[in-house]
């Protein structure tokens, strides 16, 4: 069980699609400019992730290893395409708040990613799994991204005010911002890998030296 | 060799095939629902162009949705542009108490593609005013930047607009000069104050003044002078 739970984690720090993994960027970037914004996008691609995730698990024996890329893109679109028309037609409201980013959500690497470096070669279960993980990972990712460039562009973030007009800056809502931000929280993302190794490198030695000590 | 690669075509024809065939089925399902849903949104801008400022419909739902039945057939025509602004069919038309309402829908080019608006005028037999608008696809335009359009405060800023600035033509404040004036003071002469709520993002209320211009020659010069009144 713990290993399975290790399969939805593993997205969120250690193996974070945005910021480690540095996939999706497209959509990362364009779609960033509010917390809102980055949680609908998110939560958008994680469905579709899942569900692709699924699929492309369950036929993975029956797909020749030369035309496996088509066969993705074709189920990823037809995924993508179905959510579509069932969103405008049962919930036209998020629709139209989603409704720029759900055809975005096709061109996501992470999606494509997932499909060839895991979906085709593991079990469903594991795979919804994986699905689940990455996908909480990029939500998460985008909220935040979303959230310090709402905060720092306009004061607010999910549209509650913060502080003051006098604190805006301006370009955070523009592209540059989004590259400044990214650039950022991949650092800190990197730095707390470094942090963590370092950490296990110490513990590993001491062990070693206590070991040795005993002898 | 040979006997692989038509197998191989075989099977990516065969998904492709099946991807086809499942999203026609569910285009098939949902298209009713889809239409159903669009009349839907028209119906509840409609109902929210025709609230007066203490929250109460000038015209009753029952007519709005009996009325916007009706006609949604001949809905989405062009049925006249001043070369900026284009306003689609159909023209609704409503009254209450001698005041007549006329609800109109069209769309100006934006900063990525075209705005969707519509908008409702009052007209009393004699002076015919801006009475509400409702923004309804912004989706081209920037977040965070145009399309704040969506918010409601931001809509406001644009009605209602006596006749006396409807003939002078809207003008986003920053073209007018005139970003000192207060909301309501810039409203009387024609003029929408925006640059305070919407900076940087001149292009995407620009698009919606163009689009009232172009609805209020329409109205006034054609509409107006047809014979329908």
């Amino acid at each position: 069980m713990s290993s399975r739970w290790k399969e939805v984690t593993k997205g969120i720090i250690s193996e974070n699609p945005t910021y480690v993994q540095v996939l999706g960027m497209c959509p990362t970037l364009a779609t960033t400019t509010s917390a809102e914004n980055g949680l609908g996008m998110g939560l958008a691609a994680t469905a579709v992730l899942i569900m692709s995730n699924v699929v492309i698990s369950a036929i993975r024996k029956t797909v020749p290893e030369k035309v496996r890329i088509p066969i993705f893109i074709t189920v990823i679109a037809t995924l993508v395409t179905i959510v579509d028309l069932l969103m405008h037609a049962y919930i036209y409201d998020l629709w139209k708040t989603l409704g720029l980013f759900i055809p975005l959500i096709t061109v996501n690497c992470i999606i494509m990613g997932r499909a060839e470096a895991y979906a085709s070669k593991n079990g469903i279960v594991d795979s919804l799994l994986d699905g689940l993980g990455m996908g909480l990972g990029f939500t998460l990712s985008l909220t935040l991204l979303g959230s310090i460039r709402e905060l720092l562009g306009n004061g607010t973030i999910f549209g509650i005010k913060v502080w003051g007009k006098a604190f805006n800056m301006f370009v955070m809502i523009l592209p540059p911002g989004a590259f400044l931000t990214l650039g950022l929280l991949a650092a800190l993302f990197a730095t707390i890998s470094i942090k963590k190794n370092e950490k296990a490198k110490k513990k590993a030695n001491q062990q070693q030296a206590q070991k040795a000590g005993e002898q | 060799m040979k006997k692989e690669m038509l197998k191989t075509s075989l099977i990516l024809t065969a998904y492709t095939l099946i991807a086809g065939i499942s999203l026609s089925l569910v285009y098939t399902v949902t298209q009713s629902r889809i239409g159903s849903a669009e009349l839907e949104n028209i119906i509840t801008a409609m109902k929210y162009v025709l609230t007066d400022e203490n929250g109460n419909q000038v015209i009753p739902s029952t007519e709005i949705e009996k009325t916007v039945t009706e006609k949604s057939g001949e809905m989405g025509n062009v049925i006249y542009t001043d070369g900026v602004g284009t306003v689609t069919s159909p023209v609704y038309e409503y009254e209450n108490s001698g005041v007549k309402y006329y609800v109109l829908s069209g769309y100006a080019p934006g900063y990525g593609g075209n705005v969707v608006t519509m908008a409702s005028f009052k007209y009393d037999g004699d002076e015919l005013s801006l009475y509400a608008i409702k923004v309804l696809d912004y989706s081209q335009e920037t977040p965070g930047l145009g399309a704040k359009i969506a918010e409601e405060d931001n809509q406001k800023r644009f009605y209602p607009i006596p006749e006396a600035g409807l003939s002078a033509g809207i003008k986003v404040d920053k073209d007018a000069g005139k970003q000192s004036l207060s909301p309501e003071e810039a409203k009387k002469q024609g003029v929408v104050k925006v640059s305070d709520v919407m900076t940087g993002a001149t292009i995407t209320p620009r698009a919606v003044s163009n689009l009232l211009n172009a609805m209020y020659k329409y109205l006034r010069e054609e509409y107006l002078q047809g014979g329908a009144d």
